[in-house]
């Protein structure tokens, strides 16, 4: 242990933080985009699962069980080297956010579904009994209630759309462990640059996971009597 | 029906050498997930702090990690300390201490969700901790626990694809190297779409029947 804090170049790391820096700011812009884009996928393709909607109910099915049942590793590769070889060049940063937005979509879709059927009926009909559309019945009923019930899954789907920013590093986009991959490559300080990868990545979950956690007491619904 | 001439012994390699090596590190990570992590889990409900604190630890710091990062922890960063795996074991075990993780967390769950009574009356009924927990405890939580339990080692079947990045020879880096020679040999043609598209079907037909037997476990067992 003596020899490997004598030995962990401290230099290697405050040398290349700029490049850190921004491959973090990378993963970071790759994260929001993925966490708006999935959040509003699985909002529309989760009620339209609860609601049974024809047509688009099967459909988002689908979608959720050939995602779900496929790595995502592979779902990069054949955005990023299949879509243009039939025509469809994405750049790098397009297959990014693309590839972990449908993934977290899809894991969103069975996460709202859930929260949305958890909804008694009897607070739909209060609402259309009071003279709610349906629809303004469904965006002042049941996604504030069902939105609460889904929002530990979903923080969950959140943390494991960052961790899938980290694959991004096999078609060569620059995000973070991307970054630090490279650096280690010309520098051979492999322990060091995976040490800030693992306490980036640590710090990012992990404050995410207590945030789940007082989230679950804040917002967990009222007993009923 | 007749197939391009490129499709049959693209298939070949990635079935004969890629699928068999990914159904070979899929048994190992699986069967090591699964042990050490009903292990860790069973030994996290135990009343002895330092223990408890040990395990959580190292359940929050491979199930915080992205798998990547730990395979590339395993594979890189460890030969400073002139430990060296090669790339498949280096993929297999970063594979098992992410799957032992997440298994270990279900089982605490699984073991903490059986009732106190039932702990209760296994002591009413004559059973020290360790017969209580072999004959009444375990049994229920393992019903409990074997719905998420093939969730999770199906997730780990699919992470198998990680190993690609380090150079195994599975499913997926078939795959790449399958895309890379027919663009560098005459016709010179990209089958990316279709190779991809195979590899998925692959994961597809392995996963989808597993998660369904979950979803039925869940229906029947829980």
């Amino acid at each position: 242990m003596s020899t490997l804090l004598a030995t962990f170049d401290w230099t290697i790391i405050r040398e290349n933080l700029p490049d850190l820096a921004r491959g973090l700011e990378r993963t970071m812009q790759i994260w929001v985009i993925g966490i708006g884009g999935s959040t509003v996928i699985g909002v529309a393709l989760g009620a339209a699962r609860a609601n049974r909607i024809p047509v688009i109910s099967q459909l988002a099915a689908v979608y959720v069980e050939v995602i779900r049942n496929t790595p995502i590793l592979v779902q990069i590769f054949f955005v990023f080297y299949g879509l243009p070889s039939v025509g469809y060049n994405l750049t790098p940063f397009t297959t990014a956010w693309l590839a972990v937005t449908i993934w977290g979509g899809a894991f969103n879709t069975e996460n709202f579904r859930a929260g949305f059927e958890a909804v008694p009926f009897r607070f739909r009909e209060a609402g259309l009994a009071l003279g709610f559309t349906p629809l303004a019945t469904f965006f002042q009923v049941t996604l504030p209630i069902g939105g609460r019930i889904a929002l530990p899954s979903t923080i969950n789907t959140y943390i494991s759309v960052l961790k899938n920013t980290a694959l991004l590093t096999a078609i060569g986009y620059p995000e973070l462990t991307s970054v630090a991959r490279s650096i280690a490559a010309v520098t051979f300080r492999d322990f060091e640059m995976i040490t800030v990868l693992a306490v980036v990545y640590l710090t990012i979950v992990w404050t995410f996971s207590i945030l789940i956690r007082m989230l679950e007491a804040r917002l967990a619904l009222p007993k009923e009597a | 029906m007749h197939l391009p001439d490129w499709v049959e012994p693209v298939a070949r390699y990635m079935l004969e050498t890629g699928l068999k090596e990914t159904l070979k590190m899929s048994a190992l990570s699986v069967t090591g997930s699964a042990v050490i992590g009903i292990l860790l889990g069973t030994l996290l409900t135990l009343p002895f702090l330092v223990v408890r604190a040990a395990i959580r630890l190292y359940i929050e710091i491979w199930r915080g990690l992205p798998i990547i990062v730990t395979i590339f922890f395993i594979f890189f960063a460890l030969p400073t300390f002139d430990i060296r795996f090669s790339p498949f074991t280096a993929a297999a075990v970063g594979l098992a201490l992410w799957g032992s993780a997440q298994v270990a967390e279900a089982t605490r769950g699984a073991v903490e969700s059986i009732p106190r009574e039932q702990h209760e009356a296994a002591s009413a009924l004559g059973f020290g901790w360790a017969g209580a927990h072999a004959h009444v405890i375990l049994p229920q939580a393992f019903r409990r626990l074997l719905p998420p339990l093939v969730s999770l080692l199906v997730n780990v079947v699919q992470n198998t694809t990680l190993a690609a990045v380090i150079g195994v020879a599975e499913v997926l880096e078939t795959a790449n190297r399958s895309v890379e020679r027919l663009q560098l040999t005459p016709p010179s043609e990209s089958h990316a779409l279709s190779i991809y598209g195979g590899v998925l079907v692959v994961f597809f037909v392995i996963s989808f029947p597993l998660t369904r037997l979950a979803a039925y476990l869940e229906r029947r067992l829980v």
